[in-house]
């Protein structure tokens, strides 16, 4: 689109340019390609002029400015080096290499710090000034960051980012002059503060300063050089968030998330504790060859050939004794969408499974059954309307821990935008800044959210529904200060003209649908979004959740309720199976297979047949975004352990020894089938 | 008129920087060619005369009296001092226990060692008495050029010395640059 705002003539060293107006100095030199060094400013953030690397000469003044926060102007005059400006950026330099203990040669961050990469281009070849020597401390107490005073520069990018992207608002600058230091809260250490573990901190800093304790790569880092870096995404949650793998020697050294200067995704770009640390951390002792359980009760390593050749012969023999309910299929929603469409349909068109099922199966049966029970189809709402709306409801769902940005983006919104945000259940994080908090108890869930319907729909217009509302709060024997919250819950919601909920299928235990459907039916009273949307954000246990039901994969009725099957196939994505009513229905059958990349530690006297399958980061595939509507793909990061064969491979070795045609010859087909599927 | 004197001392470091010198493998030969290499801890002089050099190298951050004495003796007699490596330039990993007192440095190293048993700090005359603090050269003697790295890369060092042969005092640009 062609901008009616009229441009700016400036002349940056001799060189006559048009600029928007009211950029700064900088951008207009980035923009025509003219290069200014700097070190606190970072493209995500607001400017701050802090550090003073990129001053520059401005219409010959003698005094030099910082171009980050100087604006152009009509005719401004701007050299950006010249011998005074490219001293006064050494002497910076200088001092902050004299005032804090920078050994770059005992730093893990050497080959990827900025300071460093600063001073070989201005060839800081020695100090001119006495180094201070003075020891500052260093805090190891978290396992996800450390923070080493003694390599900080006070850039204050941390302190930007922590508030500008994740909303956290935990670091600041403590102390002042020569004390000054970055801090958490009110002095505390990383472990007791308020800090969330995002990491968006380590990732601006420009330096050592803040360092991950999560992993111990630093053997194998090499020189950033030599790392590829693979553009992906995060498929831990279904937020789908860009995120940028550095790898050497085939193992991951960190993520980045795809910080965005512009707002085309609400959460700008970061990674939360899970995507940058925990997707990383091995839950079990690695399969690399499948297993088979022998005459003795034990496992032992076998071929894959002998492995795949029993499975599909002890899965044809169950078959064939029990038509129709012999074999159960149950796979894990972090799968992606090809291997969950194959998977469906080698169990299902293949073997003729009674029952194929997810892992989060109960919590799709309880979105069922509500959806069912609506008068027209609707969508679910995208997390990313949350800036939006006037007011956000959350009950049961803890977004902290199933999907934390969406806790980091409803945080900036309460900042940002002084959004009323009302808690309904546990929400550690959000404690501090939401307007309201109502503790939720097992067995009050569903009489609490059907009195809050009554209350908040009904509010001041109908006398006997109020007092049928005001009879249900009494049953629920709320103390006199949470009945004051939750009538100002109630009235917010009746005035909210905007408002989101943001909820789980089972809002205490995964099986536990009391509310849920009293929650779906407030937010079809508040009126629907565009697109035939529900106001309703519906946060999901695994990754891919929304494609696995998507795709049909996550069974309608309850599991069992066609008769016990004899043989299960299940088939995991990197997780352990710990709960007790799974475990309770894997026992007592007469075969189990488990294709899993961890040896499954609970079903280790149950299972077999193991077979060893790759990690989310050893394999391609797409993904469908938590509200539905959106697939994104995930590309192999890495190489899968060696011995391990893809899923593909697996699940056509499979087919093919069942006699089954899944019309996939190639991997393509499955990614075509699948995309069709999901509407893409 | 002779081949330029070069003479190189080895202080407080770990002689990685001498190391690298020789990594120069071929190259050092047609150096070598150019030059007169005078006292160095490569040709296992024990004792160090000193005699009037064109070039000083010197390796090593300056951490006891000692090592003060080889410095100052060393500026005196050459036209141009080199600092090779981050102790020389910076001080490097010797500056570590700068943060801690000497004395608390000597009683930890000394006697307070896991592995030891009734240790004394050593008082010997013989011995040189540690600094307060582990510096960079250019702390107590003007240097005229210097060669970051721990250790600096052959080319960098080859770099360093051919310019000086040919009389420019060097800074080194920016591609053979790395302080680790």
């Amino acid at each position: 689109m062609e901008t009616n705002v009229e441009k700016v003539k400036i002349t940056i060293d001799g060189k006559e340019v048009l600029v928007d107006p009211g950029i700064s100095i900088l951008e207009a030199a980035r923009q025509n390609g003219i290069h200014i060094p700097t070190l606190c400013h970072h493209p995500a953030l607001s400017s701050w002029g802090g550090c003073r690397i990129c001053v520059v000469e401005v219409d010959g003044s003698p005094k030099l400015a910082a171009s980050c926060v100087t604006p152009v102007r009509v005719g401004v005059v701007v050299v950006t080096s010249n011998e005074r400006i490219i001293e006064s950026r050494r002497t910076i330099l200088e001092f902050l290499f004299a005032e804090r203990n920078h050994n770059c040669m005992i730093c893990a961050q050497s080959g990827d710090c900025e300071l460093q990469k600063l001073a070989y281009e201005l060839q800081v070849d020695h100090l001119t000034v006495p180094a201070l020597f003075d020891e500052f401390p260093t805090d190891i107490t978290s396992a996800y960051l450390a923070i080493d005073h003694n390599r900080c520069i006070l850039c204050g990018r941390c302190v930007r980012a922590c508030q500008e992207i994740s909303g956290a608002r935990v670091l600041n600058f403590n102390n002042r002059g020569p004390h000054n230091l970055i801090g958490l809260d009110l002095s505390e250490t990383r472990e007791a503060s308020t800090c969330l573990n995002c990491g968006v901190c380590m990732q601006v800093c420009p330096t050592g300063a803040i360092y991950d304790r999560y992993r111990t790569h630093y053997a194998v880092k090499g020189h950033d050089t030599a790392w590829q870096t693979t553009e992906s995404l995060c498929p831990q949650c279904g937020l789908m968030c860009p995120a940028i793998f550095s790898v050497h020697d085939n193992t991951v050294l960190k993520i980045d998330g795809k910080l965005e200067a512009d707002d085309s995704r609400p959460d700008r770009g970061q990674l939360c504790y899970k995507g940058r640390f925990e997707v990383l951390k091995t839950i079990g002792k690695r399969l690399t060859r499948p297993m088979l359980r022998n005459g003795d009760g034990t496992l032992a390593e076998e071929s894959w050939e002998k492995a795949l050749d029993l499975t599909a012969d002890r899965l044809r023999a169950a078959t064939r004794a029990k038509k129709g309910a012999a074999i159960a299929g149950l796979a894990s929603s972090m799968h992606s969408n090809e291997a969950l469409v194959f998977f469906r349909d080698l169990m299902g068109r293949g073997l003729g499974a009674g029952c194929i099922d997810t892992l989060d199966g109960a919590h799709f049966r309880i979105v069922h059954r509500a959806w069912a029970g609506l008068d027209m189809p609707l969508k679910e709402a995208s997390w990313k309307m949350i800036p939006e709306a006037d007011h956000i409801l959350i009950v049961g769902a803890d977004p902290y821990q199933t999907q934390p940005i969406v806790s980091s983006l409803i945080r900036r919104t309460i900042f940002e935008n002084r959004t009323k945000v009302s808690v309904i259940g546990q929400q550690a994080d959000l404690f501090p800044f939401a307007a309201h908090h109502l503790p939720l108890k097992e067995g009050d869930a569903s009489l609490l959210i059907k009195a809050l319907l009554d209350e908040a729909t009904d509010c001041g217009t109908d006398d006997v529904k109020m007092a049928q509302a005001a009879e249900l709060v009494r049953k629920l024997c709320l103390s006199e200060t949470d009945a004051a919250v939750f009538h100002d819950i109630a009235r917010t919601v009746s005035e909210a003209s905007n408002p989101l909920f943001i909820t789980v299928a089972g809002l205490i235990t995964a099986a536990d649908d009391s509310g849920f459907n009293s929650l779906v039916h407030l937010s079809r009273l508040k009126g629907l979004l565009p697109g035939s949307t529900l106001r309703l954000i519906i946060l999901k246990p695994f990754g891919n959740s929304s494609g696995a039901w998507k795709l049909g994969l996550a069974s309608e009725a309850e599991p069992g309720s066609k008769g016990q099957a004899t043989a299960c196939v299940l088939f995991l994505a990197g997780e352990q199976v710990s709960d007790p009513d799974l475990l309770e229905r894997l026992t007592g059958l007469d075969f189990l297979v488990v294709i899993s990349p961890y040896i499954p530690e609970s079903l280790a006297d149950m299972a077999d047949v193991l077979i060893p399958c790759p990690l989310w980061i050893e394999e391609d595939g797409t993904y469908t975004s938590l509200d539905g509507t959106e697939t994104g793909y995930k590309k192999k990061v890495i190489e899968p352990p060696s011995g391990v064969r893809d899923s593909w491979q697996i699940l056509s070795a499979l087919a093919e020894r069942t006699g089954f045609r899944p019309g996939f010859d190639t991997w393509n087909d499955v990614c075509k089938a699948a995309q069709k599927e999901m509407g893409g | 008129m002779g081949k330029p004197k070069i003479a190189t001392v080895w202080l407080e470091g770990c002689s990685g920087c001498h190391m690298s010198f020789l990594d120069l493998d071929e190259a050092l030969v047609d150096i070598l060619s150019k030059i007169e290499l005078c006292d160095t801890p490569i040709t296992d002089f024990k004792d160090f005369n000193f005699p009037d050099v064109d070039v000083g190298i010197i390796e090593g951050s300056i951490a006891n009296e000692e090592e003060l004495k080889i410095a100052r003796k060393l500026r005196a007699h050459c036209k141009v001092l080199v600092a090779w490596g981050d102790c020389a330039v910076f001080g490097g990993i010797n500056t570590l226990r700068n943060t801690v007192p000497k004395e608390a440095i000597l009683r930890r190293g000394f006697i307070e060692t896991e592995s030891t048993v009734g240790g004394v700090i050593p008082v010997d005359p013989e011995l040189p008495l540690l600094l307060e603090k582990a510096v960079p050269v250019n702390y107590h003697v003007a240097v005229d050029a210097y060669v970051p790295g721990c250790p600096p890369s052959p080319e960098a060092i080859a770099y360093n010395l051919t310019e000086i042969l040919e009389g420019r005092i060097p800074v080194l640009p920016s591609d053979m640059m790395h302080y680790d």
